[in-house]
C-alpha cells in the first residue's frame, strides 16, 4: 500500500503563489498545505472538523482545511496564516491579539485569525455577539476566549 | 492592580505565534524521517497469548517493529513503578501499546500495524471503585506487593496509594454537633485536552539521541528515556519546540522512549504525531474520576465541630505521578475550613480505565465541587446564609487548617468578600437565575530550578533557563525579572529554553511553579551579572562598586546620575576580558511541617504559598431541558503578588472556562468493557467562544514571605478549582437540591429537578 496510489497533478494558489502539486486524490487541503506546499502555520488539532485549528480562507471564505479535498481547491485562491502579514507589517488582528493578551500557547491562534479575518471581511462592524458566533468554530483551551474576543472587537473598531 | 494600570506584556514568542512562523513539534521534519504508529491493545483487561509481528516486519517499507522483547525489561514511574513501555503479559487498559512500527509513510506504517497478530484471553474488567475495594475483586496488578514503592507510600489490594489525615477526635467532634450532615458526590473522569495533539521526533547521531517532543516537563521526559532505555543523561537531549498547551496532560514521560527506540532500530529519524482519538485514549494523564463521601458536624450557630471524609479516586491501570493524589484530595475534601476534629481517608484505586495523572489542579475541582456543594447543604440544613457560613468557618491568619498548619496572612476571606461583592449575590434575579458561591485553595510547589544569565558584547542579554513555557507566559515573564536586576529592558533579552542540554534543571510547566522557582533562579543569576557589571563600571567611573546603580540602560554613581556609562559600553569592555556570565538556583522556600497524623504521607499536607480563591457564578437554567448557561463569573484570587497582570488575568479566564466545561459538559463515558465511548471532540464537548461568560477578576495581593519572587505564589491551576463548585451551588438553588454527579449535564440536571419537584 502506498500513499500516492493515484497521484493527481494540479496547481494550487496559496497566498498569491501558484504551486504545482502532485498528490493523492483523497489528500486533504491541510496536508497538502503542510506537506506539499510546505507552510506549517496552519495546524491540525482534530482532523474531524471540530477544532478550527486548520482554518484557511478559500476565495475569502473560512473552511476547515482538514475536511476539504485539496484537488477541489484548484482554480481557487487559498489564504493561510502566512498570507496575513501586510508586507513587513503585522495585520491589526495579529497586533491586537498580542496587545490584548489573546495568545497563550498559540496553537489555536492561526485558525482564530483566519476566522476573525473572514468575519471582519464580511462584517466590518460586528456586535460582540457577532464576534462570538464568528469564532465559535475555533476551540481555544488556554484563554477562555475573553481576550481573543476583545482583540477582534478592537480591530473592528480601528 | 487593575489590568488598565498594568505595563504592557510583550511575549517574546508572540510574533512566532501570530504569524504562523513558530514551529511546534509536528511542524518539524528531518531528511530520511520515518512515520511511527502504535498498535494498541484495544481491550481493557486481558492475558496475552500471542504477539506475532513477523508480517509487519516483512512489509516492504517497514524499517522497525518493536515490542516488549526489544527494550530493557523493567517497570518505571515515580513512587509506584508499575508501568512498562510495551504490553508484556497482561493488558490493563485499552490504550496500552502492544507494538510500535516505523515505516516510510503513514499508510505503510498503518498496514504493518494492522498485520500484527495479537491474541489474548479476556479477563474480567475492574471499573467500579467500590467493587474494586471489596474482597474478592479481580486484582488489576497481581504481584503488586513486589513493585517496590518509595517513601511512605501505603498500598493495599487494588490500592496504589492510600493516605489519611487525622486530627483531634472525630467521634467526639461528631457527638458534640447539633447537626450531622452526610453527602455523597461522584465525579466522572475528564481530559486535559490541549489543542495540540502530542508529537515526538527522535534522531540518533552516534550513540546520542536528540528528541523533539511536545512535553511540559523536558527533564522528566529525559529521565524517563534514560531510565527505560538505560542510558546516561549525557546521551539524551530533549528539545521542546513551541508547545501547544498541556494543562498537565503533557506532564510526565510518555512516548519519547518508544520513538527513540524505533529511531535506533531503524537507523533513521522517526516521527510520531497523535490523532485526536489517540490523544484521548493513550496518554496516562487524564483527570481522575472520584467518589467523595463527606460528613460534617455543626452546632446550631454554624460552627464546625468535626469533618470526616472517605474518598476513592480512579487511578486507572497505572499510577503515573498520581501517588500523591489521595493526600491532596483529602486536603481538598477537608478544605480551607477550621475544624478541631478531622478524619479523611483516601484511596487511589486501580481499575482498567486509562491511567490518571496530574491535570490542572489534580483532584481539586472535583473534591472542591463535592465539599462546596456539601457546604451549601450544611447552610441550608441549619438555615444559615451560605456566604455567612463561609465567613464564619474558613481559615484565616493565625487559624489552623485541617492538617494543623497555622497560616500567616492569607486572603481567603477577602477573596470571599470581593467575589461576592462583585456579583449579583443577594439581589433580585429572574426566577430561572441564581448566583452560587464557592471557595477553593491550592498549594504552591517549591522545588529546585536553575538558570544562566549572560550579557554579550553588544549589550544583548540571554536567559538560558530550564523552565518550560506552556502558554501561560511565565517563561516570558522571566525577562522582566532579569531586566529589572540589570537596569535593562525586557526586550533586550533572548530566551533560550526548553533544551535539556543547554540549561540547568527545572521541574517544568507543572505545579504552577515556573515563576515561583525559576523566577528565583533568574533573579539570582542576574544579580551575579549585576555585580560583575558594577565592578566594570566602578573601574570606568572611578567609584566604589557598592555605589554603582544600574538603571535605564546605564550604570551611574549613586547620587550622581551624570557620572554614568552605558551598559552596552560596559558589556563591550567585559567581552574583552572577564565576561558577564551569571548562574542562579537559590534555595527553595520551605514546606511547612504539620502536626496532624498523616498516614501514607506524600508531602502535600503542609502547603507552602497556599493560594486561595472564591468564585461567584450567575447561571440561567432552562427548566424544560436542564441546560445550564453561565452568564457571569466574579473571581477573586490570592496568589500573592501578581508580577504579570495581563498573563494572570489570562490564567483566570482560561481556568474558569475549563472549569465550566468540567461542570457542565466534560466527562468521559465508559462502556461496561472499560473502554471510552466519547473519545472525540464531537462527543466530548469543550466550551466555545459562543459560551464565554463575562469574567471579572480581582487579585488580593498579599506578598507571601515564604514563596516566590516578591511574594508571588503559583496561579495557573488555582482558577480551575472552585468554578464547578460555584456553578453547582447556583444550580442547587434553582432546583432545590444538588446534582450529585459531575459533569452536571442537562440530563442529570433535568432528572434531579424532576425528582425534587414531583
Ligand atoms: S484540524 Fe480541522 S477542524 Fe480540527
Ligand atoms: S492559545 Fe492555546 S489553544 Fe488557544
Amino acid at each position: 500500500m502506498s500513499e500516492s496510489a493515484t497521484p493527481q497533478n494540479f496547481d494550487l494558489e496559496v497566498n498569491g503563489i501558484s504551486y504545482p502539486i502532485s498528490a493523492d486524490q483523497g489528500k486533504n487541503l491541510l496536508s497538502v498545505i503542510r506537506e506539499d506546499v510546505g507552510l506549517t502555520g496552519t495546524k491540525e488539532g482534530c482532523d474531524d472538523c471540530e477544532c478550527g485549528a486548520c482554518m484557511v480562507l478559500l476565495d475569502g471564505q473560512p473552511v476547515n482545511s482538514c475536511s476539504y479535498l485539496a484537488v477541489q481547491a484548484q482554480g481557487r485562491t487559498v489564504t493561510t496564516i502566512e498570507g496575513v502579514m501586510q508586507g513587513e507589517e503585522m495585520h491589526a488582528l495579529q497586533r491586537n491579539l498580542l496587545d490584548e493578551g489573546g495568545v497563550q500557547c498559540g496553537f489555536c491562534t492561526p485558525g482564530m485569525i483566519m476566522s476573525a479575518h473572514a468575519l471582519l471581511d464580511r462584517n466590518s462592524n460586528p456586535t460582540p455577539e457577532d464576534v462570538k458566533i464568528g469564532l465559535s468554530g475555533n476551540l481555544c483551551r488556554c484563554t477562555g476566549y475573553a481576550k481573543i474576543l476583545a482583540a477582534v472587537e478592537k480591530t473592528a473598531a480601528e | 492592580m487593575s489590568l488598565n494600570e498594568a505595563p504592557k506584556f510583550v511575549r517574546a514568542d508572540g510574533p512566532d505565534k501570530v504569524t504562523g512562523s513558530g514551529r511546534y513539534t509536528a511542524d518539524m521534519n528531518m531528511t530520511g524521517q520515518l512515520v511511527a504508529k502504535f498498535r494498541y491493545a484495544d481491550v481493557a483487561h486481558a492475558r496475552v497469548t500471542k504477539i506475532d509481528v513477523s508480517a509487519a516486519k516483512a512489509t516492504p517499507g517497514v524499517l522497525a517493529v518493536l515490542t516488549a522483547a526489544d527494550v530493557p525489561d523493567l517497570r518505571y514511574s515515580p513512587v509506584v513503578p508499575d508501568r512498562t513501555l510495551f504490553v508484556k503479559d497482561v493488558v490493563r487498559f485499552e490504550g496500552e501499546i502492544v507494538a510500535a512500527v516505523a515505516a516510510v509513510n503513514a499508510a505503510t506504517a498503518q498496514a504493518a500495524v494492522d498485520s500484527i497478530v495479537f491474541e489474548y484471553d479476556g479477563l474480567p474488567v475492574v471499573t467500579d471503585l467500590e467493587a474494586a475495594l471489596a474482597d474478592g475483586s479481580p486484582i488489576v496488578h497481581e504481584g503488586w506487593e513486589s513493585y517496590g514503592v518509595s517513601g511512605d507510600t501505603v498500598q493495599r489490594p487494588n490500592v496504589a496509594s492510600f493516605s489519611s489525615i487525622e486530627k483531634g477526635d472525630i467521634r467526639a467532634g461528631l457527638a458534640a454537633a447539633d447537626h450531622v450532615i452526610t453527602s455523597r458526590y461522584v465525579a466522572d473522569a475528564s481530559h486535559a485536552l490541549p489543542i495540540e495533539p502530542r508529537a515526538v521526533l527522535a534522531q540518533w547521531e552516534g550513540n546520542k539521541v536528540t528528541i523533539w517532543t511536545s512535553t511540559q516537563v523536558p527533564f522528566d521526559a529525559r529521565n524517563g528515556v534514560c531510565e527505560t532505555l538505560q542510558m546516561p543523561s549525557s546521551r539524551v537531549r530533549i528539545i521542546v519546540p513551541h508547545l501547544g498547551g498541556g494543562f498537565g496532560g503533557k506532564c510526565g514521560f510518555h512516548f519519547e522512549a518508544h520513538i527513540a527506540a524505533l529511531a535506533r532500530a531503524s537507523k533513521r529519524p522517526v516521527k510520531l504525531v497523535f490523532s485526536r482519538r489517540e490523544e484521548f485514549l493513550a496518554p496516562d494523564r487524564r483527570r481522575e474520576g472520584m467518589i467523595v463521601d463527606i460528613t460534617t458536624g455543626v452546632t446550631n450557630d454554624g460552627t464546625i465541630t468535626a469533618r470526616e471524609g472517605w474518598i476513592a479516586i480512579d487511578n486507572g491501570a497505572y499510577t503515573a505521578d498520581a501517588a500523591f493524589f489521595p493526600q491532596l484530595a483529602a486536603m481538598h475534601v477537608a478544605g480551607p475550613y477550621v475544624s478541631p476534629n478531622v478524619f479523611v481517608e483516601s484511596s487511589l484505586v486501580y481499575t482498567n480505565h486509562q491511567p490518571s495523572g496530574s491535570v490542572r489542579a489534580p483532584t481539586a475541582p472535583q473534591a472542591c465541587w463535592a465539599l462546596e456543594s456539601h457546604t451549601d447543604e450544611i447552610a441550608r440544613t441549619i438555615g444559615m446564609d451560605p456566604v455567612d457560613f463561609r465567613r464564619k468557618n474558613t481559615v484565616d491568619e493565625g487559624l489552623e487548617g485541617p492538617a494543623a498548619q497555622v497560616y500567616g496572612e492569607i486572603g481567603l476571606r477577602r477573596c470571599l468578600e470581593t467575589a461576592v461583592a462583585n456579583s449579583a449575590y443577594g439581589s433580585q434575579l429572574p426566577e430561572n437565575e441564581a448566583v452560587g458561591v464557592a471557595v477553593g485553595w491550592w498549594p504552591s510547589f517549591p522545588g529546585p530550578s536553575g538558570a544562566y544569565i549572560k550579557v554579550d558584547a553588544d549589550g544583548s542579554g540571554q536567559i538560558i533557563t530550564g523552565a518550560q513555557e506552556c502558554g501561560t507566559g511565565s517563561v516570558m515573564t522571566l525577562r522582566y525579572l532579569a531586566a529589572e536586576e540589570l537596569g535593562m529592558e525586557p526586550e533586550d533579552f533572548e530566551l533560550v529554553y526548553q533544551d535539556t542540554s543547554a540549561a540547568p534543571y527545572d521541574t517544568g510547566a507543572t505545579g504552577s511553579q515556573t515563576l515561583l522557582n525559576n523566577g528565583r533562579a533568574v533573579i539570582e543569576g542576574a544579580r551575579e551579572v549585576a555585580a560583575q557589571l558594577r565592578d566594570v563600571a566602578a573601574d570606568q567611573l572611578e567609584a566604589a562598586a557598592g555605589d554603582i546603580v544600574l538603571a535605564d540602560g546605564f550604570a551611574h554613581v549613586s547620587g550622581s546620575p551624570d557620572r554614568n556609562v552605558s551598559i552596552v559600553e560596559l558589556a563591550g569592555i567585559a567581552a574583552e576580558g572577564e565576561m558577564l556570565i551569571g548562574k542562579g538556583s537559590g534555595t527553595p522556600p520551605d514546606y511547612p511541617t504539620v502536626s496532624a497524623t498523616c498516614v501514607g504521607d506524600q508531602g502535600v499536607a503542609g502547603w507552602a504559598g497556599p493560594q486561595f480563591s472564591c468564585h461567584a457564578v450567575r447561571v440561567r437554567l432552562d427548566r424544560d431541558t436542564g441546560v445550564v448557561r453561565v452568564l457571569e463569573i466574579s473571581a477573586a484570587h490570592d496568589s500573592g503578588t501578581i508580577i504579570n497582570p495581563i498573563a494572570a488575568h489570562g490564567q483566570v479566564e482560561g481556568g474558569i472556562t475549563m472549569g465550566i466545561g468540567q461542570a457542565l459538559s466534560e466527562g468521559t463515558v465508559y462502556g461496561d468493557d472499560a473502554k471510552q465511548r466519547n473519545a472525540g471532540l464531537l462527543e466530548y464537548k469543550l466550551q466555545t467562544a459562543a459560551d464565554a461568560p463575562l469574567v471579572t477578576t480581582e487579585f488580593i495581593e498579599i506578598p507571601d514571605p515564604n514563596a516566590g519572587p516578591r511574594g508571588a505564589k503559583g496561579l495557573a491551576e488555582a482558577p480551575n478549582v472552585p468554578t464547578a463548585a460555584a456553578i453547582a451551588n447556583a444550580v442547587a438553588q434553582l432546583i432545590g437540591e444538588p446534582v450529585r454527579q459531575l459533569p452536571m449535564t442537562p440530563e442529570r440536571v433535568w432528572a434531579v429537578s424532576e425528582g425534587s419537584s414531583s
